[in-house]
């Protein structure tokens, strides 16, 4: 190998005008040149048969089913931000007491309402 | 059914794989493993690592196929895929290093080059491998699309989804660069 031939071979590949398939062919005669592995393929076959994901196209039920799901995803997430920020501005907080409603209860009005007495 | 498609076109093997089959896919990632190769492992080096990224380019592939309409080559589309995935795995490494080591840049990348190939071949290879990896990916990237790939600056750009203008002052840089690491090689 001449390290001289290789190292101006890399230079003149980046130079704009020069011809880069002719450079690259030198250079993989050369032997700068890159495989995988013999059993690559099998191993990628193999990874392929291992996963369960069907390439069964999308039919226009799912994508029907997908586009409602989303929908109502982004409603249920609206109307959840809206009950807090509501329930904030009424109780002052967020805390369980809160979303349950029992902000502003003590313990001994609990047990009234729950005893009656 | 056992089918050969050592003959098929592109088209046909797509529309095959996408019904499973696997025999047809398989003649795919045998006629662009070379492809996939010479940008992962020029920009990951010659490693175990490098071989998981080409295995994870052509699994995804698979998964993508019923996207791949057919307006650009296959061979685009899946160096896109080399691409992306290899860019994603050295910011993933960088990452991984910036927490936990100091170390630089270069010791990230071991070099497995195979017993059997000749010395003259091993040293040019080695040689070629040592000069990239010094380069910052972004210039590296780069060269690995011309250098190796033999692709012209419109064709990296587009594959790059970089303008023009940027390849060419990237190539610029790159070859500054390249000039001072070969001069210590």
């Amino acid at each position: 190998m001449n390290p001289t031939e290789i190292k101006k071979l890399i230079l003149k590949s980046q130079k704009t005008d020069c011809d880069t398939k002719e450079i690259a062919r030198q250079l993989e005669a050369k032997g700068v040149s890159f495989d995988f592995s013999k059993d690559f393929n099998n191993k990628i076959l193999s990874r392929l048969s291992d996963r369960t994901v069907s390439m069964i196209p999308e039919s226009d039920f799912t994508r029907t089913l997908n586009t409602v799901f989303y929908r109502i995803a982004i409603t249920g997430i609206a109307a959840i931000v809206f009950l807090m920020i509501s329930i904030y501005l009424m109780e002052g907080s967020v805390s369980i007491n809160s979303l349950l409603g029992m902000g502003n209860l003590y313990d001994e009005s609990v047990l009234c309402l729950l005893t009656g007495i | 059914m056992n089918v050969s498609y050592r003959q098929a076109d592109e088209d046909m093997l797509v529309k095959a794989s996408l019904k499973g089959d696997t025999t047809a896919f398989g003649e795919i990632v045998n006629r662009y493993r070379r492809l996939v190769a010479r940008t992962v492992k020029g920009m990951l080096g010659d490693t175990v690592f490098a071989e998981d990224i080409g295995q994870e380019v052509f699994v995804k592939l698979y998964y993508s196929l019923p996207e791949f309409r057919g307006e650009a080559r296959l061979s685009t589309y899946i160096q896109k895929i080399a691409v992306n995935l290899t860019l994603n795995e050295i910011k993933r490494r960088k990452r991984m290093f910036s927490l936990f080591l100091s170390k630089g840049n270069n010791e990230m990348y071991e070099y497995e080059i195979p017993d059997e190939e000749s010395s003259d071949k091993r040293e040019a290879k080695e040689l070629v491998n040592k000069a990239l990896m010094q380069l910052d990916p972004k210039f590296r990237i780069v060269v690995v699309m011309r250098m190796l790939q033999g692709y012209s600056t419109k064709e990296t750009a587009e594959i790059l989804k970089l303008p023009l203008g940027t390849v060419l002052s990237r190539l610029s840089r790159a070859q500054e660069q390249l000039k001072e690491i070969l001069q210590k090689l």
